[in-house]
């Protein structure tokens, strides 16, 4: 137990673990230049260990290829510098006014990793697209997909049923909600996937048996390829899904997200439908969506650029908000620095495309967002009251000193 | 004397002439630099020099294009040409205003010798060569341009070469034909008198005739010819009709002035008068050349919404070039306190710091100059940023000498100011220093406050590393430190790299901020943010290590070294990886540049364990640990 206190809180341990974070963060930012850095952020911040291997693309790789190495990854080192912080304050610590600066940089440092905890856990980030004139009441996910039944029966109010597709990407699922008449048996998955005519296939290509919808037509059939994590890159997520009603089956789907987007909003693919019990339902694996309580309708982006030049110096969305058909709706102009904070989320300018016709909007939502402001006032303030003391401190030692000095001659 | 004499300090004979000699010497070097350059003609360049042209959305005066183009082309900032030295300036006037002259200057640089080759060059006897060379391998040229991919990355050295003459050439031609077009049906028009003449013809012949015919066409073939200028001219010499009340003024370029003189049948006065100039200039009228560029100015600066004050200090700033005469004497101040560890401890440390005084004003009179004219927070790019580094090092280094006036903190700090300045030269060669912003950061709030802050932090941790060299080569090679000294240069890096430690993560916290209030989020581990991270780490793992006493005194220092290190990867290092917001950049050349730094730190820390040599004996007088 005594060994396992010194050990916690030696500062020995905290110079390790700092050293460790350099590493870590080093080799954390060399790979973003081939994963994005999305996923390099889910890979070492977000593992308790990592791997880094030599990337085939360096020199000298035909003879370092097989090079790997691992090292602790965030939640390796974030959870043993907050324990060692936690305990080392309890061996060194004594109470005085020559420590207090360090009390408050530990406590705000302690605050900022949980802070960056909670920001990682809850983090949210999607996208919007809007062409000029266009409105929309929903934002995008830039990472997740989701499976939908939307019944279309009335077409004044959709009802959507949803589920993730971590509900079904590692096995076999069958989802199903009280309100659907049937269930959904997925029977193929693919996190990314190569959708081709069968008949345009090698020999031997799958026959996937596809009796509803645009597979169907077209006779389409889909294998599994590597996904990616380059940035701006998506997968082309696919599933395979059979209807099941109580009377039997209805039918197998093709679905895939990229069926539902291409291009900046442009949908290649009608909806796939299907009637059943004189309701009409439509099956879609798309972008998860986020629902807001309004519409946002873009109504002018400009993109301005110094004379004679490309060199932007301004981006800007005026936008329309609009809550209810009663309310008056209320504008809002986004530009670069000056984002949109609605309901919980941040818009921010992101892209644009179509002879500056369309704007892009990245939209995020991050409940911790006041901690490393609260964190790093904290710490700022104690790094500031800690390095005055001790000028004074060495001050006042150098004057001794010398004061002895003089005395001894 | 022996050395111990020496190492009592000069009597008062001696530093007297010590600190006239001194003074003589930063007197003649500041006579020298701040002095502006002589042309040698009756004709007034500084004059031309002084008007100003809209380039890259920013108006500035012709003399700072000149410059900035030249690097550009040739990598330096003057021409030799044989036994002729021609400034930025001259060049760039005969260039725009006698083309057909300015083809045989030899300002394009050819390192490789397979492109060497093709131009029929020894580049081992010359590496630059003039226009008139290159014209005859053109298709040769043309035809290698064509193997060249088009990532950057993926070119070899022979065809990074090939691309880089390329763009020379290019950027030249654009350059040539700014001020006065070329020539029409072979023979000159410079005062437009057949472009005249046709314009006046088509106004007085009767449409459909075949007169009319045929003036028509022949405004056509001006117009064709107009409209490739319009298309290939990068440099905006014609300022709009009238100044917009608010906004950006659009000049236009002379193809598009030209082109709309075919439609309308007026030609601008503008355009008139620089034909007449390069008349003027071509016949060596002085006369008429000065008077012109005196009746050019008023007219340039109103109908161009020109800020007169500012286009003129720019020239003037440009002629002054304070950060040259800051380098150089930051040489000076190395050398005169790595001298006073030898000789005439006190007296040659006090020197040292007035030096590094004098150095220093000069090098905030260009910061300042720089905020001046572009109206911005001192770091807006890379090269504004180098500028920086060194600044805050230096003014740190003031501080630490007004507290132990030992001379070390000015050896220290000279380097870094000096290396600095050369970097940022260097960077310059990429074109104008004072470009306009992107829109994402046109802010500047968060340029005044974010980026200064991370910068010094920058300086801070450089200015720490080099006093941990100074202590271990000291120590290692000028056989031991002296015990008091030794104990200074420990407290200057400790107060350094605190001081490092708050700015650095101040700057970092700031630029989280930024990022929230922009884009709704505090930390997305972007590679230029993981940078700041990192040296924010080391630095909190050397004060940790030092508090705990978990490393001797030299390896703490070894460890600040490697600061150095870190410090330069969160500065260039990320932005080679052309990954996130930050990469403004990809810089193959700087790679090898930040290789070498790397390595040469790693020496200076393996330095640390070789045992003490004694290359230079030190006086025993001062008792010095041995």
């Amino acid at each position: 137990m005594r060994a396992l206190y010194t050990f916690f809180s030696s500062i020995k341990l905290t110079v390790l673990l700092l050293a460790a974070a350099v590493v870590l963060v080093f080799f954390g930012t060399l790979d973003q230049v081939h994963y994005g850095i999305f996923h390099t952020q889910k890979l070492y911040f977000e593992h308790v260990f990592v791997t880094w291997s030599y990337p085939q693309q360096a020199p000298f790789a035909e003879r370092l290829g097989w090079l790997e190495v691992p090292f602790p990854g965030g939640y390796f080192i974030g959870p043993l510098l907050v324990l060692n912080l936690f305990f080392a304050h309890f061996r060194y610590y004594r109470v005085g006014y020559k420590k207090i600066g360090i009390v408050f940089i530990h406590a705000g440092l302690v605050l900022l990793l949980l802070g960056q905890l909670w920001t990682q856990v809850s983090q949210r980030e999607y996208f919007l697209w809007l062409a000029e004139g266009e409105r929309k009441g929903y934002v995008e996910s830039f990472h997740h997909d989701e499976l939908v039944v939307v019944d279309r029966t009335d077409p004044d109010h959709f009802r959507v049923y949803s589920w993730p597709v971590s509900a079904f990407s590692r096995r076999e699922a069958v989802l199903s909600h009280d309100s659907l008449p049937f269930r959904l048996r997925v029977v193929g998955f693919a996190k990314n996937a190569a959708i081709f005519p069968m008949a345009e296939g090698p020999p031997g290509t799958p026959n996937l048996r596809i009796t509803e919808g645009v597979g169907a037509e077209r006779e389409l059939t889909f294998i599994q390829i590597a996904p990616t994590f380059r940035e701006g890159e998506r997968n082309i997520t696919t599933a395979l899904v059979d209807v099941v009603t109580p009377r039997g089956p209805r039918g197998r789907f093709l679905l895939s997200n990229v069926f539902r987007q291409g291009e900046p909003m442009r949908e290649y693919f009608p909806p796939q439908m299907f009637e059943y019990e004189g309701r009409t339902y439509e099956l879609a694996l798309r972008f998860s969506r986020r629902y807001l309580d309004a519409d946002i309708e873009l109504v002018e982006f400009r993109h301005d650029r110094y004379p004679g030049t490309e060199i932007p110096f301004n981006f800007s969305s005026d936008v329309r908000i609009i809550e209810s058909p009663d309310m008056p709706p209320r504008h809002a102009l986004i530009f670069m620095n000056n984002p949109l904070r609605y309901s919980g989320l941040t818009f921010y300018q992101a892209s644009f495309a179509d002879n500056d016709t369309k704007s892009m909007f990245q939209v995020v939502s991050n409940p911790a967002r006041w901690i490393p402001y609260v964190a790093s006032g904290v710490i700022s303030g104690g790094l500031l009251l800690q390095f005055i003391i001790s000028f004074f401190e060495a001050g006042r030692k150098r004057r001794e000193a010398r004061l002895q000095q003089g005395g001894a001659i | 004397m022996s050395q111990t004499d020496l190492m009592k300090d000069a009597s008062p004979k001696v530093r007297r002439i010590l600190f006239g000699v001194l003074t003589l010497i930063v007197g003649l070097i500041l006579v020298r630099q701040l002095t502006p350059p002589r042309y040698n003609t009756e004709l007034d360049l500084a004059a031309f020099g002084r008007l100003p042209a809209q380039e890259g959305g920013r108006i500035k005066p012709i003399d700072s294009i000149a410059r900035a183009n030249l690097l550009l082309i040739a990598n330096r900032s003057s021409v030799v040409d044989g036994g002729d030295r021609l400034s930025a300036l001259e060049w760039f006037t005969e260039l725009v205003l006698a083309p057909g002259a300015a083809v045989d200057r030899r300002i394009f640089r050819v390192d490789h010798p397979q492109v060497a080759g093709i131009l029929g060059v020894d580049n081992e006897e010359r590496n630059y060569v003039s226009l008139r060379e290159i014209l005859p391998h053109f298709d040769t040229l043309q035809a290698q341009w064509t193997g060249v991919p088009e990532e950057p990355q993926l070119r070899n050295p022979y065809q990074r070469a090939l691309v880089k003459l390329a763009d020379s050439v290019g950027l030249y031609d654009s350059l040539a034909y700014t001020f006065v077009p070329p020539p029409v049906f072979g023979r000159d028009d410079v005062n437009f008198s057949i472009l005249r003449r046709a314009l006046a013809d088509r106004a007085t012949k009767e449409p459909g005739t075949e007169e009319y015919r045929t003036v028509t066409n022949a405004i056509n073939l001006f117009a064709t010819q107009y409209a490739r200028l319009a298309r290939t001219l990068t440099l905006q010499s014609v300022p709009p009709e009238v100044a917009p009340e608010t906004g950006f003024p659009e000049w236009r370029n002379l193809g598009v002035s030209l082109l709309e003189a075919t439609e309308t049948g007026v030609i601008d006065p503008v355009v008139e008068k620089y034909a007449l100039l390069s008349e003027a200039f071509a016949n060596r009228d002085a006369a008429t050349f000065n008077r012109i560029v005196a009746e050019l100015k008023p007219i340039l600066h109103e109908r161009g919404g020109v800020n007169a004050g500012r286009v003129q200090f720019e020239h003037f700033f440009n002629t002054v070039d304070p950060f040259t005469a800051a380098e150089v004497l930051y040489v000076l101040v190395f050398l005169v306190a790595a001298a006073s560890w030898l000789v005439y401890p006190r007296t040659l440390a006090t020197a040292a710091f007035w030096i590094t005084l004098v150095a220093f004003l000069i090098h905030t009179f260009g910061l300042l100059a720089r905020m001046y004219i572009q109206g911005r927070p001192p770091v807006t790019n890379l090269y504004s940023s180098a500028i920086f580094v060194g600044w805050g090092a230096v003014l740190l280094c003031l501080v630490l000498e007004r507290i132990f006036r030992n001379g070390i903190a000015a050896a220290a700090a000279a380097p870094v100011g000096f290396c600095t300045l050369i970097i940022a030269y260097h960077l310059s060669y990429s074109g104008d220093t004072l470009e306009m912003m992107q829109a994402v950061l046109d802010s500047n709030f968060w340029l005044a406050t974010h980026v200064p802050t991370v910068t010094i932090g920058y300086s801070a941790v450089f200015l720490a590393g080099s006093l941990a060299i100074v202590y271990i080569v000291r120590d290692r090679i000028f056989g031991g430190i002296p015990k008091d000294q030794g104990k200074a240069i420990s407290g200057m890096v400790y107060g350094i790299l605190c001081f490092a430690l708050f700015f650095s993560f101040v700057g970092t916290v700031l630029g989280g901020i930024w990022a929230d209030q922009s884009w709704g989020r505090f930390w997305g581990w972007d590679p230029k943010e993981n940078g700041a991270l990192m040296i924010v780490l080391w630095v909190a793992l050397i004060l940790h290590a030092r508090w705990a006493k978990l490393a001797t005194p030299t390896g703490i220092m070894q460890l600040t070294i490697f600061g150095n290190i870190i410090t330069a990867w969160s500065w260039f290092g990320t932005n080679m990886l052309g990954v996130g917001l930050h990469s403004y950049g990809f810089m193959d050349e700087a790679f090898v540049w930040l290789m070498v730094f790397v390595i040469s730190q790693l020496g200076f820390i393996a330095l640390g364990w070789v045992p003490p040599v004694r290359f230079i004996r030190r006086g025993t007088a001062s008792g010095g640990v041995q």
